[in-house]
């Protein structure tokens, strides 16, 4: 019989709510909450429970994940299932990090549920299947079993159907697929006209994404008194990468103060950003960073003043709504500094 | 303009003493019609052979597919191509049903020619792995394009028209087993019951992106690639004023069979009267300048709204490239208060993450998607090999590869094979034949 090993949050784990969200990651050997209903249907024995607080995994990401990763050596299972989540941010974050890290260690099947509303499903849609869930609690049985019927699937060996077949989270994978009634395209057409022109629901066959674009700012009215502040997707940081920006599908970033250099040096900052030849880059960082050029155009008068600090992510496989979540994070410094401008430097 | 087109249901091909047919059973004289093939002074090497379904043979490098079809008045079934300029779209011609003659490179492949097999697991990538074929297999002295990988395939190309006209000839004084009927009154005097129905135009993108002439799909013997979208009769893309090229990766391609029995047309066809009133169609083209695709969307808008229509399908032969005619096509007929209908393939990638179509617009709320020119596929070797099998790796097949440092060759020492489905001959069918659709996994 294959195995399992399910992760729950410190509510669900029976340990406490909010006030025990501190909790450091524990493997049990018992089935826990969520664990028992698995239990009763899955194809697989459930070999012990994970459970680790909300806060602990959100605010110590790296340490959690090493830890559960510690707890779990030497012990061997074939899939791993987290949640479900419900709408619960954090839950759903937690469980999105820890899979993502199980599946990258162990290279099995990981399988999460959770709602629509909850962020971690745009953070980790992509990265393995979240099953579309309930918004509460009280959804627990039907969550737990449409997780149990996937994760069935997969331990047989059954082919897995589309997103909307099997009600997860689409994983922007578009593949060619024969349907089941094999009706042509032709009659799909006329069937898709007549609804159209008759003003009935239609389902097109290639959704096409709302375009989601910014309105370009107005100019800057007077260069010589704004305060400009520079940012870059490059991947451009301190040589010991302080922040641990990940060199692709960033979800980290850094600022840096620049107060008091007038160049970006070799050897004290380099790139860490895998998308591109970095030899450039790491023999004159301000090849992607300019510092040096604004510190003198600063001189010059050419504009009012710099911010003091430049800031970084990594541009390179990182998800739009990632790249939005961070922006949204730089822009208090930026405006609590009175900044009328920046530059967006990419690599 | 009425079109009747009498039908004979082929079940069976063999090689005979005289080319005739009797019950579903089409006999040819292979010297005979060899002999015909080799009139064209620049086929250096030919022979037939027959495939069915469920024979285990490839088909590479595949180049055009014709159904065999004779006009009753004796004239050509292709004109402006394979005979003098005359009208087509009217009057009978007999048609060989299930049945098509293929065109296959005795050595040399290119870009735009593909892959059929016509059993096991590879049978389904195709329309033509579930017909009937004559096929015909040989090579030609154009040398200045053997090595080239787009190539014309001039000699070749009119060899498959020609002979699908030859063997056709055998049911000249036959009684067809069926007839279809194809008529649509002028656009301005029909029916009041039926001008009452909501009005709809069939907008066609052929292929034509190549600036030089030769490669591109014609109509009525021209260059599709110096002509503006005009306004065609249904019927006259069913009898042969359009004719295949030689440019696409070849699962976008519209072969000439594909034109002469375009299941859209006839869906269209079928609804007229009835949920629809069919105005016509629109044929446009596929460019390459942004002005071009530009202009050649004003003027199908253009024509449409003059028509009156109220609703419009608009269906590319391609992708890449042309999904930007596609795309501002759908849109001007959007913008223009038509409700429209796209019908297209996409491009996803082999890991199917890539974006679809080139470019995207909302307004194109309405796609019928045909499958993923990308998708890789391997299959196992095939026991007859009809034409050169390493053309597919050796000759830039779209969907081939001479080598790949994960996937290794194309073309494997055991005759088993792995290709993007950019090779399957016709294989996204986006003229309507399509049972393959696209989902997100």
């Amino acid at each position: 019989m294959k195995k399992a090993v399910v992760y729950i949050n410190q509510f669900f784990g029976q340990i406490g709510g909010e006030d025990k969200a501190d909790f450091a990651p524990v493997f049990k050997k018992e089935k826990i909450g969520p664990a028992l209903e698995f239990a009763k249907n899955l194809n697989a024995e459930i070999i012990g429970t994970v459970i680790c607080g909300d806060n602990y995994m959100g605010s110590n990401a790296d340490k959690a994940v090493d830890e559960i990763i510690e707890l779990l050596e030497g012990k061997e299972f074939d899939i791993f299932l987290a949640g479900p989540a419900f709408q619960a941010g954090r839950y759903g974050v937690a469980c999105g990090t820890i899979c993502k890290a199980i599946k990258a260690k162990y290279n099995i099947p990981v399988i999460t549920s959770m709602n629509v509303e909850n962020p971690g499903v745009e953070m980790f849609k992509k990265d393995m299947y979240i099953l579309k869930g309930g918004n509460i609690a009280s959804k627990m049985r039907a969550d737990v079993a449409a997780m149990i019927k996937l994760a069935n699937k997969i331990l047989n060996n059954e082919e897995i159907g589309s997103a909307q077949d099997e009600g997860y989270f689409g994983r922007g994978i578009r593949r060619q697929v024969w349907r089941e009634d094999l009706k042509p395209a032709s009659e799909r057409m006329i069937e898709m006209l007549l609804k159209k022109i008759r003003g009935e629901a239609f389902e097109t066959e290639l959704p096409i994404p709302e375009p989601d674009r910014v309105p370009i700012a107005p100019p800057i009215k007077d260069l010589s008194k704004a305060r400009i502040a520079i940012l870059d997707t490059g991947g451009i940081v301190p040589v010991d990468n302080p922040d641990k920006i990940q060199s692709a599908s960033a979800t980290r970033w850094g600022r840096y103060n620049i107060e008091n250099i007038d160049s970006l040096k070799s050897g004290v900052y380099k790139t860490i950003h895998a998308g591109f030849d970095p030899a450039a880059a790491d023999a004159d960082p301000n090849v992607v960073v300019p510092i040096d050029v604004l510190k003198t155009l600063n001189k010059e008068g050419v504009y009012g003043s710099l911010h003091p600090y430049f800031y970084t992510t990594v541009g390179t496989g990182t998800t739009q709504a990632e790249a939005m979540r961070m922006a949204n994070e730089m822009i208090p410094y930026l405006k609590e500094d009175n900044v009328d401008g920046v530059i967006m430097v990419s690599t | 303009m009425k079109l009747e087109i009498g039908n004979f249901y082929v079940k069976d091909i063999v090689f005979g003493s005289a080319l005739s047919y009797d019950k579903g059973l089409l006999t040819i004289n292979k010297d005979e019609a060899l002999d015909f093939i080799r009139q064209d002074e620049r086929i250096t090497e030919a022979q037939l052979y027959i495939a069915k379904p469920g024979d285990k043979i490839r088909l590479c490098p595949v180049k055009e597919a014709i159904e065999p079809r004779i006009r009753l008045n004796g004239k050509g079934s292709f004109p402006g191509y394979t005979s003098n300029l005359d009208k087509a779209g009217e009057g009978i011609s007999y048609a060989l049903k299930n049945c098509s003659v293929l065109v296959v490179g005795r050595h040399w492949g290119g870009f735009q020619d593909g892959l059929i097999d016509m059993s096991g697991e590879g049978q389904k990538y195709t329309l033509f792995g579930s017909l009937n074929n004559i096929v015909l297999v040989a090579d030609t002295d154009e040398v200045f394009e053997q090595r080239e990988q787009q190539k014309k395939n001039d000699a070749l190309r009119r060899a498959g028209h020609r002979l699908a006209e030859f063997i056709a000839q055998c049911v000249k004084n036959l009684t067809p087993e069926d007839r279809e009927v194809f008529e649509l009154e002028a656009v301005i005097k029909r029916n009041p019951e039926i001008e009452k129905l909501p009005s709809v135009v069939y907008v066609m993108q052929p292929q034509s992106q190549m600036e030089e002439i030769g490669y591109n799909d014609l109509v009525y013997g021209w260059d599709m690639n110096r002509m503006l979208p005009t306004f065609m009769h249904p019927n006259e893309v069913l009898d042969g004023a359009l004719v295949s090229g030689s440019f696409m990766p070849v699962s976008s391609k519209w072969s000439t069979y594909d034109f002469q029995n375009c299941p859209n047309i006839k869906a269209l066809y079928k609804e007229h009267g009835k949920t629809i009133n069919f105005l016509g169609v629109i044929m446009s083209n596929l460019n390459v300048a942004l002005e071009q695709k530009e202009r050649a969307a004003l003027f199908v808008a253009q024509i449409a709204k003059t028509l009156g229509a109220e609703a419009a399908i608009v269906a590319e032969e391609g992708y890449g490239n042309p999904d930007a005619d596609f795309i501002a096509c759908c849109v001007a007929l959007e913008d223009a208060g038509i409700k429209t209908v796209g019908v297209t393939n996409e491009c996803t990638g082999r890991d199917g993450q890539s974006q679809p179509l080139v470019t995207l617009d909302v307004k194109c709320d309405a796609i019928v998607s045909c499958g993923n020119v990308s998708e890789l596929i391997e299959l196992p070797p095939m026991e007859t090999v009809l034409g050169e099998l390493e053309s597919l790796g050796r000759d830039g097949l779209s969907g081939g590869w001479a080598d790949d440092e994960i996937l290794g060759p194309s073309v494997r020492k055991d005759g088993s094979i792995i290709m993007e489905n950019n090779s399957m001959f016709c294989g996204d069918m986006v003229c309507g034949w399509s049972p393959k659709t696209m989902k997100e996994f």
